[in-house]
C-alpha cells in the first residue's frame, strides 16, 4: 500500500483530536506513524494521484491542521513512499537535521507575500518620471494614436520603464517587510507577479507584519498586494545533505 | 491590498476555507522539503506556470499595448490626481483589479488557472462563492471600462 506522507514531526506530536482528511476521493484519513525521535503524518495513496486542485487543497489542509499542533516540517506535494516501514526507514537516515529544522520551526509561520502592478497607475508614475515617455504619449495623443513606428518607439520605452519600476518596487516590498521578520526567501520565479517573497513569523506575533503590509498598500498605491498567511513554512525547510557530500564539502 | 486568512476549519476539509489556496498553489508545489527517500507525483501539465515574463514583456505586440494604454490616459488630469485605483473590497472586485493590473505583463497566471481549471471547475459545486477569485482579466477589465 503506497503511503503518502505530509510533514514530518516530533515523535510526540499529538494524533489529531478530530479525523483529519487527506487526499483522494474520498478522502484517505490522516494518521501519525512514529519513529524513534520523530513521526511522520501521513495517509493511504490514492491510485493515480494527480495535482488536482482537491488534492493540492487536502495537502495544504493537512499541514495547517497538524501544523497548529505543533510543528510540522511540510513536504513538497506528492511525496510517496512504498509503505510505512519505508516511511519509518526514511525518518532514521536524518533524524538530527530534522529535529534541527523542527526546533528553528516551532512556533512559526510563513506568510507570502505577491505584489503586481495596477497597469493605469503605474503608466502615471513612468508618464510622470519619464519626460520622453511624456513628450512622446502627448505627441500621440496630439495625433490621434500616432502611426505604427512611434508606437512601437514609445511602447518599448513604457516596457523598459515598467520593468525597471517593477525591480524598484519589488525592493521596496522586501525594503518595508523583511525587517519585521526572521527569515525571509524568494518564492518561486516566473509566476506573473513583480515580487513573490516568503517570510517567517512567529505564530503569535503576526500582528506588526501585516500591519506593515497595510501601510505599504497605502503608501505605493500603484501595488497590488497579496498576504497570504499565515501557512506552514514551505519556504522554509532545508533537505538534509547526505552524510558524504557534507563531509567533501567541508 | 488583499490579506487573506489561511483556510481555519477543523474536522473534514469539505466547504469554505479554500480562499488563498489558489495563490499559494505554487508554494505546495514548488516549495517544501524534498526527500530523496519518497518519490514524488509527476506534476506534468502543471509546469507550464513556469513562464519567464520578460520574454512575454519584451515583445512587440506588448509594446503596442502600452502605447495603446499611454494613449488612453488622460494627462490633463494632472499627476497626482488619483494615483491609482482606490483600495478595493470584496472579491469579486478585487479579482477584477489583479487582472487588470497583470494584463499588459503576463498571462502566467491565467494559464496557472487554466492548468488547474478543471479541478477547481469539479469543486465548484461544493462551495459556489468561490468561482468569483479566478482572475477572469477579459470580463472584469472590460467591465471596469463600463465604469469609469
Amino acid at each position: 500500500m503506497t503511503t503518502y506522507i505530509y510533514g514530518i514531526a516530533h515523535a510526540d506530536h499529538p494524533a489529531p483530536e478530530k479525523p483529519v482528511l487527506g487526499v483522494g476521493d474520498p478522502p484517505r484519513p490522516v494518521r501519525i506513524i512514529r519513529a524513534g525521535e520523530l513521526a511522520a503524518v501521513v495517509s493511504d495513496c490514492p491510485d493515480g494521484l494527480r495535482p488536482k486542485r482537491r488534492d493540492l487543497l487536502a495537502h495544504q489542509h493537512v499541514l495547517t491542521e497538524t501544523g497548529n499542533a505543533g510543528a510540522v516540517l511540510p513536504l513538497r506535494f506528492g511525496s510517496l513512499s512504498t509503505d510505512d516501514d519505508a516511511v519509518r526507514g526514511a525518518l532514521g537516515e536524518h533524524t538530527e537535521h530534522y529535529k534541527t529544522q523542527l526546533a528553528e520551526l516551532t512556533g512559526r509561520v510563513e506568510f507570502n507575500v505577491k505584489a503586481a502592478h495596477r497597469e493605469e497607475a503605474v503608466l502615471r508614475l513612468v508618464v510622470d518620471d519619464e519626460p520622453e515617455v511624456r513628450r512622446l504619449t502627448e505627441a500621440l495623443q496630439a495625433s490621434g494614436g500616432g502611426d505604427y513606428p512611434e508606437r512601437v518607439q514609445l511602447g518599448e520605452l513604457v516596457a523598459n520603464a515598467v520593468r525597471a519600476r517593477e525591480v524598484h518596487d519589488a525592493h521596496t516590498v522586501e525594503r518595508a517587510l523583511a525587517p519585521l521578520a526572521e527569515q525571509s526567501a524568494p518564492g518561486p520565479e516566473g509566476t506573473g507577479w513583480l515580487v513573490n517573497l516568503s517570510f517567517l513569523l512567529p505564530r503569535t506575533e503576526t500582528a506588526p507584519f501585516t500591519e506593515a503590509a497595510h501601510r505599504l498598500a497605502e503608501e505605493q498605491p500603484q501595488l497590488e498586494l497579496l498576504v497570504n498567511g499565515p501557512l506552514p513554512p514551505y519556504s522554509f525547510v532545508r533537505p538534509a545533505q547526505p552524510a558524504a557530500e557534507h563531509a567533501s564539502r567541508g | 491590498m488583499t490579506v487573506v486568512p489561511a483556510q481555519q476549519e477543523g474536522g473534514s476539509r469539505g466547504g469554505g476555507g479554500t480562499s488563498g489556496l489558489y495563490d499559494v498553489l505554487e508554494l505546495v508545489l514548488d516549495r517544501g522539503l524534498v526527500i530523496d527517500a519518497f518519490v514524488r507525483v509527476s506534476l506534468v501539465g502543471i509546469e507550464i506556470l513556469k513562464i519567464d515574463v520578460r520574454v512575454v514583456v519584451a515583445s512587440v505586440d506588448t509594446y503596442l499595448r502600452f502605447a495603446e494604454a499611454c494613449n488612453r490616459l488622460d494627462l490633463e488630469s494632472g499627476p497626482k490626481k488619483e494615483p491609482g485605483l482606490p483600495d478595493l473590497v470584496g472579491e469579486i472586485t478585487e479579482s477584477g483589479a489583479r487582472g487588470k493590473s497583470k494584463g499588459a505583463l503576463s498571462g502566467a497566471a491565467e494559464t496557472f488557472a487554466d492548468a488547474i481549471g478543471q479541478g477547481r471547475e469539479a469543486a465548484s459545486g461544493r462551495s459556489g462563492d468561490e468561482e468569483p477569485r479566478r482572475p477572469r482579466r477579459t470580463a472584469t477589465s472590460s467591465r471596469k471600462k463600463e465604469e469609469s
